[in-house]
């Protein structure tokens, strides 16, 4: 396979259609990295899970979408804001429990379609998740 | 840049030929790259076009969408609880794969939505229940019971009130 040199892009999110946009360009990224079309759907799920949860409860934000490519190869996905925080990470990662009417599975679901999956919350600062899936 | 595409699909939506009628069904191509405000609009649209047409079925045709997350899941479900109050069943068509791998991982299931693999199989399921309603129809004195006899027959082991989470 070719060499590809790794690649970063940062996405503001502040609209619904940003979150689109992101997604988009996330599959883009998972696949041009060599990861089978199954594995880059599960990285622009999970784009859109964390960049909804943005748009949703804190209204503006980023997502940063790292294609690393040299010794290893993954997809690294940054999300982070400066609302509220979430109250209870660990309710919410449990799966089934959501303030917005939702199913719940935004947070929870995500963190099994990815490798690696930490959330740094701050009551009043903000949260960043970062979310890690190797190209096996 | 080929993204804006979504904006434009959420503008047009309205006026977008994504929903057709064919026989006794409500035809509706999803497109892809929806914002989740286009996902409730079409919805709008489906419900309103289910009383427009009189549709006994609507089929949600999956086949340009690529990318399915927990609020599309969502959609689906609601969309077929919805129809179900006006007396259509849902039917989807054409999840690729990929879709369905990462929706099952995702944590979403939709146990008794009736899912065919493409428009000529959803076709002859809506064939195939006309055909039992008439039958039933034919031979029962009472239209209205035969009707929902048929309808245990065909959903033997479906209720659409079964959505769960994993």
């Amino acid at each position: 396979m070719a060499e590809v040199q790794s690649q970063k892009e940062y996405f503001p999110i502040n609209s619904l259609v940003d979150v689109v946009r992101a997604r988009r360009r996330g599959l883009e990224m998972a696949q041009a990295l060599g990861f089978p079309l199954a594995e880059a759907t599960k990285i622009a799920v999970v784009i859109s899970e964390l960049g909804r949860n943005i748009e949703r409860y804190v209204g503006q934000g980023s997502i940063t979408v790292t294609a690393h490519s040299e010794d290893e190869k993954y997809i690294l996905i940054v999300a982070q804001d400066n609302g509220a925080g979430i109250p209870d990470v660990d309710r919410v990662m449990a799966g089934g429990y959501s303030t917005s009417g939702g199913l719940g599975l935004g947070l929870s679901g995500s963190k099994r379609l990815m490798d690696k999956f930490d959330i740094n919350s701050i009551a009043g600062v903000g949260t960043t998740i970062k979310a890690v899936k190797w190209l096996r | 840049m080929k993204n804006f595409e979504a904006s434009e699909i959420g503008e047009t939506l309205e006026t977008f030929t994504v929903v057709q009628k064919l026989e006794d069904l409500l035809l509706v191509s999803v497109p892809r790259d929806l914002t989740d405000n286009d996902v409730l609009r079409l919805r709008q649209q489906v419900l309103r076009d289910i009383r427009r047409h009189d549709s006994r079925w609507v089929l949600l045709d999956f086949s340009l969408v690529d990318i399915c997350d927990s609020f599309f899941g969502r959609f689906i479900h609601s969309t077929a609880q919805m129809a179900k109050l006006m007396g259509a069943d849902v039917i989807v068509a054409g999840l690729q794969d990929a879709v369905v791998e990462t929706m099952v991982e995702l944590g979403m299931t939709l146990p008794n939505i009736h899912a065919v693999l493409d428009l000529d199989d959803a076709l002859a399921l809506s064939r195939e229940y006309k055909a039992q309603e008439q039958e039933a129809g034919a031979i029962g004195s009472d239209q209205g019971e035969s009707e929902s006899a048929g309808l245990d027959a065909l959903y033997a082991d479906s209720a659409l009130d079964n959505w769960t989470e994993v």
